[in-house]
């Protein structure tokens, strides 16, 4: 049976900053890489992942094919309260999209 | 004489209606507005033409400034298709992040565009390829480039 895995994200209240990890649930396939019958694994990685705090745009992730399956990112932001809307949206190169949000935790 | 100017005006015509319909499909749009994705500097094959169609002509700096670490445990890498990467810094008004891995078969690996809010240390992971290479941490900050290498070795390569 094949289980679904979905994209996580935890934001939390450290120190008076927020801070935030984020685990997408993505293949990464480059397109250069081989399956076992030897046919090409076609490309599909995430190109684009942005980060909103309360409908500002806070940061912009521009990927390549060699970020690592299921892209996991660590960081904070600068002040912040808890109830903040932390919203991630993410696009990979074959146009499929993905989005997230979490609520700020003390 | 009046069948002539006919002609030409059917033909004028013509090659308007093309053009507005070229046009308004979409087809000479440049691809990186639809794409908002930094093609040439992800297809670039060295860490030079990277860093020049990334970040362009800027001062590079000390790399003092830059802590960045690569692996758990640093320097012997046994999986290469999750290498967890940190970087901190105490520069303030990042603009730009990038890491590039210079044997890798297109070095750029990732770029973040800050904006004030964003703090360091930053952390994720990256696919490396086979054996040795540099990885490369380049950040933007108030017009100068800080750029500082780390050297690892691999025992198994990423799906890259």
């Amino acid at each position: 049976m094949l289980i679904k895995a979905e994209d996580r994200i935890r934001a939390t209240l450290r120190a008076n900053n927020t801070h935030i990890r984020l685990l997408l649930a993505h293949p990464m396939h480059s397109g250069r890489q081989m399956d076992e019958n030897n046919m090409v694994v076609k490309a599909e990685f995430i190109q684009d992942i942005r980060c909103w705090r309360n409908d500002n745009e806070v940061l912009v992730i521009k990927c390549g094919s060699a970020t690592s399956q299921n892209p996991y990112f660590s960081f904070e932001l600068g002040g912040g309260q808890v109830g903040d809307t932390i919203a991630i949206r993410w696009v990979d190169n074959t146009g499929a999209k993905g989005d997230i949000k979490a609520t700020v935790d003390s | 004489m009046i069948n002539i100017q006919r002609r030409i005006l059917i033909k004028k015509s013509l090659s308007a209606t093309t053009i507005a319909m070229v046009s308004s499909s979409g087809l000479l749009l440049p691809q990186r507005v639809l794409a908002h994705w930094p093609t040439e500097a992800f297809n670039a094959e060295t860490v030079e033409d990277v860093l020049l169609a990334l970040l362009g002509k800027a001062n590079i700096s000390s790399s003092q400034k830059l802590n960045f670490s690569v692996g758990k445990p640093a320097k012997r890498i046994v999986n290469g298709g999750s290498v967890s990467v940190e970087i901190n810094s105490e520069l303030k008004d990042i603009e730009r992040f990038a890491i590039l891995v210079d044997n890798n078969p297109f070095p750029l690996v990732m770029s973040m565009d800050f904006s004030s809010d964003v703090l360091l240390p930053l952390k994720t992971r990256i696919k490396l390829v086979k054996g040795k290479s540099k990885v490369i941490a380049v950040v933007r900050a108030g017009g100068q480039l800080y750029i500082t290498r780390r050297d690892v070795r691999v025992d198994t390569g990423g799906d890259i």
